[in-house]
């Protein structure tokens, strides 16, 4: 966990230009800095950038489970014992030609909640999973991604109590559906979308033809929603190569 | 992770940006990788991949090459950045040649990445698209300071930071390709575009 030692800090605030998101704060009263540890996503950029001339800022024992976990995925450098993926990381589309974790007239719903600069606290991730399951999609178990570890039940996406004020850089909510059910899932989407505190991403992984082609997104026209022009193409070479 | 889908900014910069990635299937393809993740260090250099590094070691724009050759494990994960289609289709054909079994990505704006694939003859598989952002974007930076951050799909570049860098450019005590590079060394995979970077900071330091 990150702390600032007030014994070395001289309020010089150098500290608060490296924070990727704003937890450093600055106490005109005592002219010294702090860590907002509701805030801190303990992402460690600070302390790999050894920002502070005077080396204020240390590191100490993440004391709890949840405390780890919130390190391990705000931070790429660690590798999630589980997932065995860096960081917050999941396999998604970058190993579907191999896994097929992604089959023919299936739906792949990857949120990726946060965006650089606005974290992600768990309560809203876990309001987005629920309604996710709750509209019918799979979500993943934690072998696959690391959220899945929180779930009371992945039947219903809640994350348990003790975690949900936990402050991360950013989290991946992953399931997947079958095509029909796609256009339910993004009127849920454009529900919860309204009822959080921070914002996503949004990615949907499908088979696609040999011209890079699905037909799956003709729905997005009738909800108002851009076609992506963006996207993460996994080009076939991963062997065997499931075909399914 | 979708950290390379979520870009943001001018997409007539976006389409000069193109991340390519190597990976292995837990349980499946995932043991002594080393000979394989060497022939993608091997395209990538002769392709002149701007960027590129293993989230185990990080960047070359912070480490040397033996230095990320001499640390790949079979938890390495190799990623990088091109800033031109001609260099993707070169890569992609190179990858199809040496057949390593590996999965391989490509990331980008779709108008220029299919027709890339087409190109290098290989097809693609699956597709993760990018619909956008959803939410309280009303709290989210100023769309040049995302731009830029958006290029570390992990967030660990600081909004301040960019900040910093912009007004140290615009004082004229660094160029834009410096500010880019002490940018992209926040970045531990080797796919910030400090190339892109650079011409978003020279763009906008007087706005």
């Amino acid at each position: 966990m990150a702390v600032i030692n007030k014994e070395k800090c001289t309020g010089c605030k150098i500290c608060q230009t490296y924070c990727t998101v704003d937890a450093i704060i600055y106490d005109g009263d005592n002219h010294k800095c702090y860590i907002d540890q509701n805030r801190c996503t303990e992402c460690y950029v600070c302390l790999r950038q050894k920002v502070c001339p005077r080396e204020a800022i240390e590191s100490i024992e993440l004391d709890n489970f949840y405390k780890q976990f919130q390190h391990v995925i705000s931070d790429p450098v660690e590798n999630h014992g589980v997932t065995g993926v860096t960081g917050r990381g999941t396999e998604e589309v970058k190993t579907n030609d191999v896994s097929g974790r992604v089959k023919k007239g299936e739906v792949g719903v990857c949120i990726d909640m946060g965006r650089p600069g606005m974290g992600v606290f768990l309560r809203d991730a876990s309001k987005v999973a629920m309604a996710l399951a709750d509209v019918g999609v799979e979500l993943l178990p934690a072998e696959h991604t690391p959220l899945g570890a929180l779930m009371k039940d992945l039947k219903t996406g809640e994350l348990v109590e003790e975690c949900l004020d936990y402050h991360l850089l950013s989290v991946i909510v992953e399931g997947k559906c079958q095509e029909s059910q796609l256009k339910d899932v993004l009127v849920t989407l454009q529900k919860v979308e309204k009822e959080i505190d921070t914002v996503f991403s949004l990615g949907l992984i499908l088979r696609v033809d040999e011209n890079g082609q699905t037909e799956a997104m003709s729905c997005l026209d009738e909800l108002g929603i851009p076609q992506p022009y963006r996207g993460k193409v996994n080009v076939g070479l991963g062997r065997p190569l499931c075909l399914d | 992770m979708t950290h390379s889908l979520h870009r943001s900014g001018d997409i007539e910069s976006q389409k000069r940006d193109f991340c390519w990635f190597m990976y292995q299937t837990k349980g499946i393809n995932d043991k002594d990788i080393k000979p394989k993740a060497l022939e993608f260090i091997a395209a990538a250099e002769v392709c002149g991949s701007e960027n590129w590094g293993d989230v185990k070691t990080g960047p070359i724009t912070r480490f040397s090459v033996k230095e990320i050759k001499d640390n790949i494990t079979d938890k390495s994960r190799l990623r990088g950045v091109f800033t031109s289609r001609e260099q993707i289709v070169d890569f992609l054909r190179i990858m199809k040649e040496k057949d390593t079994g590996m999965s391989v990505v490509a990331t980008g704006v779709l108008s220029e990445v299919i027709p890339a694939c087409k190109e290098a003859g290989v097809t693609p598989h699956s597709i993760n698209y990018s619909l956008g952002v959803w939410g309280k974007k009303d709290n989210l930076p100023d769309e040049i300071t995302l731009s830029i951050t958006t290029m570390c799909g992990h967030h660990m570049i600081p909004p301040k930071f960019v900040k910093h860098v912009m007004e140290q450019v615009g004082k004229g005590r660094m160029t834009p390709e410096v500010g880019a590079l002490k940018l992209a060394n926040f970045c531990y995979c080797g796919i910030f575009n400090h190339i892109r970077c650079a011409d978003i900071i020279a763009e906008n330091i007087d706005k």
